[in-house]
């Protein structure tokens, strides 16, 4: 009995002394500057890159993760008392329904101006692309040679029966690019598109994107649409099998003759509320600068964003492509159309 | 209406008006999503109602009734052989039929396809040996049904086990004096008394896995949790997703009527009639045919629920352990263990708290309160942390609005909202097991304590605490490993200095790095299976 209470007792105190802990933390943040970030990304080099920005300005950053819909909700209903100052997200769309809902500000700087390309961020400078990632074809290389494929819209064609891997509509990148076909297609041959695509499925989509390369691997189909980045991440895991996957198949940059392969970008905005705007685009200069740009590409297998960063051996040696100049807005707001329009061709 | 008043009156005292205050506290995130239902239904509720609210039913239904079957079969049957009959290592084997608990589901069904999918571990083994198959197919609703029973089984084993072991011997002696056979007997006496225990397992296992949104995403099943997500996310339409929510609290709803009609009047208290007669070699021995097969009955949910998993696992952390094994994950596992001992102490004193206020409270209508504080554990996290963060929203509106004061940086980010969601989504899990085992206590013994001059409080720390301690020891640690493997509310309202081995974990995974996942999986299987057998090491310490 003795023991139970004592043992209560003695988690108390601890939590207690936790909490004494946490408070002082706080006293010390009061004296630095800092910056608190809702992302989605959660790479380890983000935290590497985070750190060596704490280095070199002292402004400390504070990380949030959580996917971005429930970070955006957050920011929605914490109003104008949230300590969030910058918001970080993987894909466009998200940026862009943040945008919409009020929730960030515009931020005026040459150097941002001058790197991000126009069709890379908000007309009006709410939000930046920072990293860009390719949706391409990957196919079996032991039967089928990249001149059978040509655009995405192609992937309809009946010789590919069976064959498409894709995983699903529930993932942004597939909404992504549902959406910049509607926008470049319009959506009545959009909804055909899809139509095609679904009954070309080679079994019912599931797993991630890494799955739908080892299932080339495992003949369950030829042809795959995936992001560039996983198969960097493939191609260089540890486990033997990723890397066999990985290496069994080609990779295809659709739609090089006419409008350019679909790409999407891992960007960041500025929080309405936030109290640390300089320091705010202090940071996102930092995050374009060729330094940091150039650990997104190795470490990651994203392109930079930033043209005289150097990208990695390996995506140089899938070579230059052509890529939709698309103004990635489009994307965001042709989102739940996509979605729809998946629902309604049974997309699941 | 007049009586109802007279009643009241008479009825009222001051553990009433406790018991409203507490429930109504609790239960504030439940109020706040039922008054933004009479917002009706969002602008997509067509586009969901005519495309896939029927898939959502279905599915759901299906995986209900697929792991209902599987966990009462599994967990039934090994609570049965290890309470019943004695051989080798049974201690040990009691324990490790536990363990699948430690692993959470979504990174159970991870480690299956590492090991039979696409290039799997096992794939490869078998190609070693000369057999050659692609895959087991592992994704799709019927390795959905065999990953979540088999990570789940443990709730219907837990309970269930606890029953078997309290049938005193004389019970089995009767039977067979009478002419009963073993298969009579198991069948005819030991599920009906055990019934209750089973049921109330099976509710867990219910709501675990229309809970589940890890798993059931990866392998691309449709379920209501999945179609709460997509809702909210891609359909941009919260309002219809907390429709889809309320739907599925209905449905619950109907679980728990029929639940509560399936258990009817029954309870049964098996009474120890000669205490002093150790029941020590009532388990009978295994030999032969029957020990083989008894004993691989046991091993099946050990070898598919725990074993298999940790083998790929233990595979993937030596492949990453020199670029994942750091000091990091000592603080996470710390941080983890802290949240979740804190919040166990509060739920548990806040469940004990619930049960005896309704108990003291003569005004028996008021009670409904005390269950609908419970209600947590039915509403898909991400849910409750949208109304959680609504409620702080109208906390700091009225501060700043009335006083001038901000608390916005109190209530965001702080480990206060964090630990009060944790207690509202977990309180149903030590509130239905603690009740349950009050209701098992003799109403005689407090009412002597009454009756010789103790008051309510003092009787309750002489009589009922001692006697619940095992229960409120098993429910302690039961919030602890869930708080511990808790993920959405985790993620949406942690501290950004705080994280636990869990959201690691998860980040990982969902940047398709499993792979990486691996060691803070394996940190938390470590952390939540030595808090399971403190469990067992405890249980029997104060039962002999």
């Amino acid at each position: 009995m003795i023991r139970i209470y004592s043992l209560f007792f003695s988690l108390f105190l601890v939590t207690s002394c936790t909490n004494e802990n946490k408070e002082n933390n706080l006293e010390k943040q009061n004296e630095r500057e800092y910056l608190t970030l809702y992302t989605h990304r959660h790479y380890d080099s983000d935290k590497l890159i985070f750190k060596r920005f704490e280095e070199t300005t002292g402004i400390i950053i504070n990380v949030v993760k959580a996917s971005a819909d429930e970070l955006i909700q957050k920011m929605e209903t914490e109003g104008n008392q949230s300590p969030a100052d910058l918001l970080l997200t993987v894909d466009a769309g998200r940026l862009v329904r943040a945008k919409n809902k009020n929730l960030l500000q515009s931020a005026n700087s040459d150097i941002l101006n001058s790197t991000i390309p126009m069709h890379l961020k908000d007309s009006s400078n709410y939000w930046f692309g920072l990293t860009k990632r390719a949706r391409v074809i990957v196919y079996n290389k032991e039967t089928v040679t990249s001149s059978d494929l040509a655009d995405y819209e192609d992937l309809v064609n009946e010789k590919w029966k069976n064959k498409i891997l894709i995983r699903s509509s529930n993932n942004i990148y597939n909404q992504s690019l549902m959406a910049s076909i509607i926008a470049n297609k319009g959506i009545d041959s959009a909804k055909v598109w899809a139509e095609g695509i679904v009954n070309n499925f080679a079994r019912s989509p599931k797993g991630n994107d890494r799955d739908q390369v080892k299932a080339i691997l495992a003949k369950e189909g030829d042809l795959a649409i995936i992001n560039t980045y996983y198969l960097g991440k493939l191609i260089n895991s540890k486990d033997s099998n990723e890397v066999a996957a990985g290496n069994a198949v080609g990779i295809f940059f659709p739609n090089q003759e006419n409008r350019g392969t679909h790409i999407n970008v891992s960007g960041i905005g500025i929080a309405k509320n936030s109290k640390n705007k300089l320091n705010a685009i202090k940071f996102i200069e930092y995050l374009i600068s060729e330094e940091v740009q150039e650990i997104f590409a190795n470490a990651n297998y994203e392109y930079p964003v930033n043209k005289y960063a150097k990208s990695s051996k390996l995506l140089e040696s899938w070579g230059e492509f052509k890529e939709d100049k698309l103004s990635l807005t489009k994307l965001g707001e042709l989102n739940k159309k996509a979605v729809i329009l998946f629902d309604e061709v049974k997309w699941p | 209406m007049f009586l109802n008043l007279k009643h009241f009156k008479r009825d009222f005292n001051k553990w009433t008006l406790l018991i409203v205050a507490i429930s109504l506290f609790l239960a504030i995130p439940v109020f706040s999503i039922l008054i933004s239902l009479f917002r009706g239904s969002g602008e997509m509720w067509e586009h969901i109602t005519s495309y896939f609210l029927f898939d959502y039913i279905k599915n759901s239904t299906v995986l209900i009734i697929g792991t209902g079957l599987l966990t009462f079969i599994i967990g039934t049957s090994a609570a049965w052989i290890v309470s019943r009959y004695s051989f080798r290592f049974r201690k040990i084997i009691e324990w490790l039929l536990f363990m699948p608990l430690a692993i959470p589901s979504y990174i159970v069904a991870y480690s299956y396809v590492g090991l039979f999918g696409n290039g799997g571990t096992f794939i490869n083994i078998f190609s070693n040996l000369g057999i050659t198959i692609d895959r087991i197919e592992m994704m799709n609703i019927y390795g959905l049904i065999w990953v979540l029973s088999f990570s789940l089984y443990p709730y219907v084993y837990a309970g269930t086990r606890t029953i078997f072991q309290s049938f005193p011997s004389q019970l089995k002696h009767t039977a067979y004096l009478l002419g009963v056979s073993k298969r009579k007997y198991f069948f005819s006496i030991a599920l009906p008394l055990a019934s209750p225990a089973i049921i109330g397992g099976l509710f867990l296992v219910f709501m675990e896995v229309l809970n589940d949104y890890g798993a059931a995403k990866y392998y691309g099943i449709s379920t209501f949790t999945t179609g709460i997500f997509r809702t909210w996310t891609a359909l941009e339409d919260l309002q219809s997703s907390i429709y889809l929510s309320a739907i599925l609290v209905i449905l619950v709803f109907l679980l728990v009527l029929i639940v509560k009609w399936l258990k009817g009047r029954r309870s049964y208290s098996l009474k120890k009639t000669n205490t002093n007669q150790k029941n020590k070699n009532y388990r009978s021995e295994l030999k032969g045919l029957k020990k083989i097969t008894y004993l691989s009955i046991v091993f099946v949910p050990i070898i598919f629920g725990f074993i298999l998993p940790l083998i790929q696992l233990l595979i993937w952390g030596i492949q990453t352990f020199d670029s994942m094994f750091n000091s990091d994950l000592i603080s996470l596992a710390y941080q983890s263990l802290m949240l979740g001992l804190s919040t166990a102490m509060i739920v548990v004193f806040l469940a004990l708290l619930l049960i005896y206020l309704s108990k003291w409270n003569y005004f028996k209508p008021l009670n409904v309160f005390s269950k609908v504080a419970t209600l947590g554990y039915v509403i898909p996290g991400a849910i409750i942390g949208v109304g959680i963060i609504r409620t702080s929203k109208s906390l700091t509106d009225l501060f700043s609005f009335h006083y001038d004061i901000e608390i916005g940086h109190l209530i965001y980010n702080s480990l206060l909202v964090l630990i009060y969601a944790y207690v509202f989504r977990f309180i149903a899990v030590a509130f239905n097991s603690i009740e349950g085992n009050t209701l098992k206590l003799n109403e005689n013994l407090s009412e002597s304590s009454y009756l010789l001059g103790y008051g309510k409080i003092k009787t309750f720390f002489k009589i009922d605490f001692p006697l619940l301690k095992n229960a409120l020891l098993s429910s302690f640690i039961l919030v602890l490993i869930d708080v511990m493997k808790e993920l959405p509310l985790t993620l949406i309202l942690k501290p950004y200095d705080i994280s636990t081995l869990a959201v690691r974990a998860y980040e990982y995974a969902e940047d398709e790095r499993v792979g990486e996942a691996a060691l803070p999986a394996l940190f938390l299987i470590f952390l939540i299976g030595s808090m399971i057998s403190i469990l067992n090491y405890r249980l029997r310490v104060n039962k002999d």
